[in-house]
């Protein structure tokens, strides 16, 4: 594993473990959510295959994908139904979590 | 030296600093600051795997000990593709090297027995392993007492072929021996088992390659079940690629089988008996046999669990995930043993750390293949609700029934990406 990604890792488990509304039951920890992403998108969202990645991507620019997904504005094999099944809410959280600085 | 070795050493120094941690901070309290805290996982699939890889990596401080008596997995996803013949079983195996390399140990050997109370694993050879807390993930078990003359001498003659390896090739190698104009049959056994749509994979990869090699052949499916996953998709896409080829016989119109003759190559169900040249016998499945050992399975064979922590509900301290596990809406997927498996890493760090575990999101996403270049999905995002895990409403579902084949294919593809990336996030 690239040291600098796990130490962006460590460092976004660490904010998302103390963060103050960790405890917070029905709030959803950015992560969590963002690391389901991986399951098709691949480690730190560099997918080795066919799969677009979403490493390199700014938070805008996932975010308007997600959108359009949810929408049904852009078109999508598996991805609009996806994207329903969250808030707007989280799909901001997880754009920003995969355009982290490190990532 | 064996890893055993190796091992055994490290562990006693770790036994006699957590033995001093428990003497200061008392038995109710987690273990902190005199011993790092001892994560013991059982299993090396998707959900053990994931589950190793990530209690690493959100806190490296914790010591994870991954037991398995083989060096590497051989995914369940993509094993159909071998008996199509377009994968080796060298593509479908995956090293646990790089896990190592992130950090978690290997004791190379299988867990026989748990003891909740001393909080330890007994293993078929060796010294027990010690844990704060363990996370049980053995896949299921083929039952061999549920259909009568199915037992594991005639799974060597009829294969189930539902746990990879060399029961994936015996099936494989009998397609290759069987005559043109042969018959297989395949018995799918009633939910819950794993993999719901992948018996209807499996079919129509068996008719992809007797199509081609071997084209006056036939598939008969006889199910336990009314209907089945992705039904209407598989049953289009069966009749668009192999025609007649394959046959779907429901519980109703006698599909369950009721007995095996073995040395006749018979199926028998209530009304009729079918004679096979090649039989895929799907058996009914359970819980891993270390999680009905250590009597974390109700009685239905699987194993009950908190639908936030996937703690055990029979055994505090242990939890159980993949496909043993009774994860409600959740199917039992590589996919989703993959999200059980973030979630119960995050849950295990708070609950060490003595923190309340999150709320958590669960996703399934799983591909099967038709034909090679036809691809159809299910999706599902998932969250825990007052009675279980639920899927989020107006959220996921299938491939549209009506698609042209461009998009057919494109699944394809992304099931090809699926594949490459889930095994780089596990194994890589």
């Amino acid at each position: 594993m690239n040291p600098r990604v796990t130490a962006a890792m460590l460092l976004a488990a660490g904010a998302a473990l103390c963060a103050p509304g960790a405890a917070r039951a029905q709030d959803a920890n950015p992560m969590l959510l963002a690391l389901s992403c991986a399951g098709c998108h691949g480690p730190e969202g560099r997918s080795p295959g066919s799969i677009p990645p979403l490493w390199g991507r700014t938070a805008a620019n996932v975010l308007e994908s997600l959108a359009g997904f949810k929408s049904g504005q852009r078109a999508s094999t598996v991805m609009g139904r996806i994207a329903k099944g969250y808030t707007d809410t989280e799909l901001e959280a997880v754009a920003r979590y995969w355009a982290q600085p490190a990532r | 030296m064996t890893k055993n070795n190796v091992h055994g050493l490290s562990r006693r120094r770790f036994v006699a600093g957590a033995a001093a941690g428990i003497g200061l901070a008392g038995f109710s309290r987690p273990v902190r600051a005199q011993a790092a805290p001892r994560v013991v996982v059982i299993g090396g699939g998707f959900g053990g795997a994931t589950v190793a890889k990530y209690v690493r990596m959100f806190d490296p401080a914790i010591q994870v000990t991954l037991i398995d008596p083989a060096r590497s997995h051989i995914t369940c996803p993509f094993s159909n593709y071998v008996l199509a013949g377009f994968r080796t079983m060298d593509s479908i195996t995956h090293s646990f090297i790089n896990l190592r390399a992130n950090g978690v140990t290997q004791v190379l050997g299988t867990a026989t027995a748990i003891d909740p109370v001393a909080k330890t694993v007994r293993l078929a050879a060796g010294d027990p392993v010690p844990y704060d807390r363990l996370i049980v993930s053995p896949g299921i078990d083929v039952r061999f007492d549920a259909v009568p003359g199915y037992d594991e001498a005639a799974s060597e003659k009829l294969p189930h072929a539902w746990k990879a390896g060399s029961q994936t090739l015996l099936l494989r190698q009998q397609l290759e021996s069987m005559r043109d104009g042969g018959v297989v049959l395949m018995s799918v056994p009633g939910n819950p088992y794993r993999c719901p749509p992948g018996p209807y994979e499996r079919a129509a990869m068996i008719a992809h390659y007797l199509k081609t090699a071997k084209p006056r052949s036939k598939i008969l499916i006889l199910d336990s079940k009314e209907m089945f996953s992705k039904q209407p998709l598989f049953q289009d896409g069966w009749k668009a690629l192999y025609g007649d080829m394959i046959e779907w016989v429901p519980a109703s119109k006698d599909g369950i089988v009721k007995r095996v003759d073995a040395g006749a190559m018979t199926l028998h169900t209530d009304f009729a008996q079918h004679k096979g040249d090649v039989i895929n016998f799907i058996a009914p499945q359970w819980a891993g046999a270390i999680a009905r050992s250590a009597g974390l399975t109700n009685q239905t064979g699987f194993c009950p669990v908190d639908p936030v922590t996937f703690e055990s509900t029979v055994h505090r301290g242990i939890h159980v995930i993949g496909d043993s596990s009774i994860a409600g809406a959740l199917p039992k997927s590589g996919f989703a043993a993959n999200s059980e498996g973030k979630v119960c890493a995050m849950a295990v760090v708070n609950l060490l750390k003595g923190r309340p575990p999150e709320a958590p999101t669960y996703v399934n996403t799983c591909y099967s293949l038709v034909g090679p270049d036809y691809g159809i999905s299910v999706a599902g995002i998932y969250k825990p609700g007052p009675q279980g895990i639920v899927e989020v409403p107006n959220s996921g579902g299938t491939s549209p029934r009506e698609a042209p084949l461009d998009a057919r294919k494109a699944e394809a593809v992304f099931a090809e990406g699926w594949y490459r990336s889930i095994t780089a996030d596990i194994y890589g």
